[in-house]
């Protein structure tokens, strides 16, 4: 949203896509154009208060699956470990055999 | 004097945790050495294993103090006190019926990561229902993969249980504070 000054008056135009491209549109001059650059920026703001809200929420949860995805990983590995350690040996990276001889 | 002393407990834990990190990284190292055919990673492996009740604790803790994180969450909205009773016995009681009274620490652990998995899930699922008329298709999107990995995560934590405990008590017991040899 911008507002452009040509022979001292001020021209209020909007950025919008249109087909896959950014195109200005041109909105008007005078109180009707100072309204809809109010009502423009109102709307900006609420979608910036938005996306800041929604970027949160996702660090939120993040913070809140890393320790519990680090147990999940840990926990895997020592069964491993303990498997390995007693003998057993995964086949083809599927079923868990006892070796021979343990 | 206070401040030097919470200066020492910081730097003994962020020590603890790099020295954690770093036996966590051998002992996949030594996985995958075995998992080739490298036989002579195994007498490391076990000795790593028996230092583990250990080691297996420095991770369960940080995942309890998530899963209080994610109690008070849900205790955020109506009936929220209801909440905080009734969360933690649920999941004292699935740690009793999954584990016993005296699980293994491998168990212990094992058990754990499901209550710690079961939690997750349910608090994603919670969290997308109470939100779904106002999100928006990204967002549901987002909320939904969530949710499949939460779900993954818990499928493969029961699964492995079930496995040590089909494989019987010799592999239980290697990871034990003292090592027994029952299978002789």
């Amino acid at each position: 949203m911008a507002w452009e000054e040509r022979g001292g008056r001020r021209y209020y135009y909007r950025s919008v896509h249109r087909n896959g491209r950014v195109v200005k549109e041109y909105i008007g001059t005078g109180p009707l154009a100072e309204a809809t650059a109010q009502l423009d920026e109102a709307e900006r703001r609420k979608r910036e208060g938005e996306a800041r809200a929604w970027k949160e929420e996702r660090r939120r949860m993040e913070e809140l699956e890393a320790p519990i995805e680090e147990l999940c990983e840990v926990g895997e590995m020592f069964a491993r470990a303990a498997l390995i350690a007693a003998g057993y040996r995964q086949h083809n990276r599927g079923q868990w055999r006892l070796r021979r001889g343990c | 004097m206070a401040a030097d002393g919470g200066e020492r407990k910081k730097r003994r834990q962020e020590s603890t945790a790099q020295e954690s990190a770093a036996t966590v990284n051998e002992l996949r190292a030594l996985i995958v050495r075995v998992r080739d055919g490298d036989e002579r990673a195994v007498p490391r492996l076990r000795e790593i294993l028996r230092k583990a009740p250990e080691l297996a604790r420095r991770f369960v803790d940080p995942a309890i103090q998530t899963e209080r994180i994610i109690i008070e969450s849900f205790a955020g909205g109506d009936g929220g006190q209801v909440v905080r009773e009734v969360l933690p016995r649920t999941l004292e009681a699935l740690r009793i019926e999954l584990g016993g009274w005296s699980p293994s620490p491998l168990e212990r652990l094992l058990v754990e990561r499901i209550a710690a998995t079961w939690l997750q899930l349910h608090y994603f699922e919670t969290l997308y229902a109470q939100n779904m008329d106002e999100m928006k298709i990204p967002q549901g999107e987002f909320h939904q993969k969530r949710i499949d990995r939460a779900h993954r995560r818990h499928l493969s934590a029961v699964k492995t249980l079930a496995q040590i405990r089909k494989m019987g008590p010799a592999v239980q017991i290697n990871i034990a504070e003292k090592q027994v040899n029952t299978t002789g």
